[in-house]
């Protein structure tokens, strides 16, 4: 073996083990997300079914353990956190970029402090952000008696829109800081000098120019505040979004439904990242043609070459495509061939459990204890205990406390 | 339509630092007027006072006859073409030379008209819809000077447009600058560190060093006359020969160095005396190799130290008996393959291609 095919060899296991370590749980979890067993888990394997993404299941003791589409308190959270993710992305945005701009116009040892205060937020524990949110506005609810201000202060989810703008308008400040170190101010001189106004050079050269910082900054404050927990928690009060119902359901014990949760965002953000990342290299291929254009038009024909055309190429991907298609048919083939799918499967599992849930409940009805034996004869009733310790005259030796 | 501009006393300070000091020009309208100079002396600075960027500390900026202090960028009759051209990169051609007009609220309709005029104007018909990435340097170039003619304005400044572009495109540049000068007849302020665009292009040039203006004058008259030995050393190369004045009969006088006496010509503006510190200038252009019957006010020893080809002209680097170094160039037309470095020569000039200065600063310095 080549040494170069030994560190492919090592590179090639060092990716694997990373993304093992990155993706492992994921898919593990998405998996438990099918199995029809009311705890997430792969083995044992109890039935294939999609119960967690419908309905749920109502358990043979009458328990009901609710999927993605019938838990109502999981919707109002999901309603919640997309309500605050627009309220935060609406304030963050707009913050973040007038401060970016204030700092471009300020000057000397001012910007070093301007810098340092604007990006503290992040640095506070998100926990007192939370806290001295809430403490603040009990306070000025209670300034105006039973009014408006009374309604919006004890307003939970207002108070976790302003919470967490705190901190997430500060990172949409650093992504315009990133961007605006690029613009050329001469740009806007040049404007002002074909007879615009301020405004117009704000709205027709500024924004325009900031609009991929725009977008970035709204979904990466979207994302911060339908994912946060640690500030939500303190002042969400008596609301309910998305992460604290999750967070409660851990606390009482968790059911596949938040697998199928946890599958169905994973793929709402795959589809997300596929259909960015198709758009953006059909843009790039666009502009890498017109510069062809442009280049061929430039140049004297002796300079270009021959038409390039690429032959089929294998993917880099290929290896991991193969593997999970491979693990894939292997599980797929497993749940067939066991017949461990279907409505069946479920059927036979669940009346297996009730049988099961049965036989307990006889053997614990037959070691019952009646009325008479609770009350007295061999166990329990009034008897002296003294002898327990086999020897009667253990206490009274011991002459007793005082 | 053109406009004057006039500067009355115009300084800007920047804290202790003077980047103007005390200029006063006066442009006529329709005139292409440049200001030449080394980087850091200050012309930038005008420009930006003229277009309203920057508030003069002291003195007035006219424009039309009228006082500009208080007026801002967008108010002013001036359009500026700056340096890195600044282009809107997110808009097409188009669109970058009507923003002007767009604006002030011109409708679509004629401000597609009045880009494509201009389109025409530039030569770059039918090109409106491309992106600005997608043209060539000279291209945008144009389109920067397009952009800025929009709203007819009175006056245009430039801020070393042409100097990152290739030397040919320079040279095209600089004549259709002049046409385009020419046919839309508005005053031009033109800036650069180039002599070579200030002469070709101007009607007028002033030199500046420092912060203050050396001389204002016609090309021909700066560059043959110069009032300083800054501007004698800055615009064109000169050859200093460094003495004292000997003798004065009318504007002739005679310096005596430690390579003997010149005779050179004195600039009625710069009185010398007897005994005076003075430096006499000779263009490498203005010494000849005496051929037989050829007289010369002036003959010069020189020893050949090396020499260069730039296809026009050969220039040759010589030394004086005292050490003084100078350099002459002769026409490629004339042979001159017998000479090498070593030979000994004596090289001819004439007093009226020699000036005289008092004793000052030299821009090679």
């Amino acid at each position: 073996m080549k040494p170069t095919y030994f560190i492919n060899f090592m590179m090639g296991m060092y990716i694997f083990i990373f993304f093992a370590y990155l993706f492992g749980p994921l898919i593990i979890m998405s998996i438990t997300a099918f199995n029809s067993a009311e705890f997430p888990s792969i083995s044992p394997w109890e039935c294939f079914s999609f119960r967690w993404f419908n309905e749920g299941k109502i358990a043979y003791d009458g328990q009901h353990l609710a999927g993605l589409l019938s838990d109502w308190r999981l919707h109002d959270g999901i309603i919640s956190s997309l309500i605050i993710g627009a309220g935060v992305v609406s304030l963050s945005v707009p913050i973040g970029m007038a401060a970016a701009i204030v700092l471009t116009q300020v000057r000397s040892q001012l910007r070093d402090i301007y810098y340092s205060i604007s990006i503290m937020p992040v640095l506070f524990p998100g926990v007192i952000i939370g806290i001295s949110t809430v403490v603040l506005w009990d306070r000025i609810a209670g300034l105006g008696g039973d009014g408006f201000i009374s309604d919006v202060g004890r307003n939970g989810i207002f108070l976790t829109i302003l919470a967490q703008t705190c901190f997430i308008s500060t990172y949409c400040f650093l992504i315009f800081v990133a961007r605006l170190q690029r613009f050329d101010q001469t740009q806007e001189e040049a404007a002002l000098d074909l007879g615009a106004t301020q405004t117009q050079v704000f709205f027709k050269i500024l924004v325009p120019y900031l609009m991929p910082a725009i977008a970035s900054a709204a979904v990466i404050s979207f994302l911060f505040s339908f994912e946060n927990y640690n500030t939500t928690v303190f002042s969400i009060l008596s609301d309910q979004t998305l992460t604290t119902v999750i967070a409660s359901k851990v606390r009482l014990g968790i059911s596949p439904a938040l697998s199928a949760l946890a599958l169905t965002i994973i793929a709402l953000t795959v589809i997300a990242a596929v259909t960015y990342e198709i758009l953006r290299r059909r843009s790039e291929k666009k502009y890498a043609q017109s510069q062809e254009i442009f280049v061929k038009e430039k140049a004297a024909s002796g300079r270009i070459n021959k038409e390039y055309k690429a032959g089929f190429r294998v993917p880099k991907g290929i290896v991991a495509i193969l593997l999970i298609l491979v693990f894939a048919t292997y599980g797929a083939t497993q749940i067939v061939k066991n017949d461990l799918y279907g409505q069946s499967c479920i059927d036979a599992a669940d009346q297996q459990k009730k049988s099961k849930f049965l036989e307990q409940l006889q053997t614990l009805e037959s070691n019952e204890l009646t009325e008479e034996e609770l009350s007295g004869g061999s166990l329990g009733g009034t008897e002296d205990y003294g002898d327990i310790f086999g020897d009667p005259s253990l206490f009274q030796d011991f002459g007793g406390f005082d | 339509m053109s406009a004057d501009v006039e500067l009355n006393n115009v300084s800007v300070t920047f804290g202790s630092f003077y980047a103007a000091k005390s200029v006063n020009v006066k442009i006529n309208g329709g005139e292409f007027f440049s200001f030449l100079g080394p980087s850091g002396c200050g012309k930038t600075t005008l420009l930006r006072a003229i277009s309203g960027f920057q508030d003069p500390s002291e003195g007035s900026v006219l424009i039309d006859k009228k006082d500009m202090s208080g007026i801002g960028p967008n108010k002013r009759p001036t359009s500026l073409i700056f340096q890195n051209l600044a282009l809107f990169p997110l808009m097409s051609v188009s669109e970058n030379i009507a923003f002007s007009l767009e604006v002030r609220g011109v409708s679509k309709g004629d401000r597609q008209k009045r880009a494509d005029e201009l389109l025409e104007l530039i030569a770059l018909e039918g090109q409106g819809e491309k992106k600005v990435h997608q043209l060539s340097g000279g291209q945008k170039q144009r389109v920067a000077i397009a952009r800025a003619l929009a709203v007819e304005p009175k006056v245009l400044l430039l801020d070393e447009p042409l100097s990152a572009l290739d030397l040919k495109l320079r040279q095209r540049m600089r004549t259709e600058l002049r046409e385009i000068q020419k046919r839309v007849n508005i005053t031009f302020i033109y800036i650069t560190h180039d002599q070579g665009e200030a002469l070709t292009m101007s009607d007028r040039i002033a030199v500046m060093n420092e912060g203050e203006i050396e001389q204002i004058g016609p090309c021909d008259a700066v560059y043959n006359n110069p009032l300083t030995p800054f501007v004698a050393t800055f615009v064109g190369e000169n050859n200093p020969l460094f003495g004292k004045v000997k003798e004065i009969n009318q504007n002739k006088i005679k310096i005596e160095t430690p390579d003997g006496d010149f005779l050179s010509t004195m600039n009625e503006n710069k009185k010398l005396n007897i005994g005076d510190e003075a430096i006499a200038f000779v263009r490498p252009e203005s010494l000849f190799i005496p051929r037989d019957g050829d007289s010369f006010d002036n003959l010069i020893d020189v020893n050949i130290e090396s020499f260069e080809f730039e296809g026009n002209i050969k220039n040759f680097y010589a030394t004086l008996k005292s050490g003084t170094k100078i350099k002459f160039s002769i026409p490629n037309a004339i042979d001159t393959s017998s000479i090498s470095s070593g030979t000994k020569l004596q090289l001819g000039f004439e007093s009226i291609k020699s000036s005289i200065l008092p004793k000052a600063q030299l821009a090679i310095d």
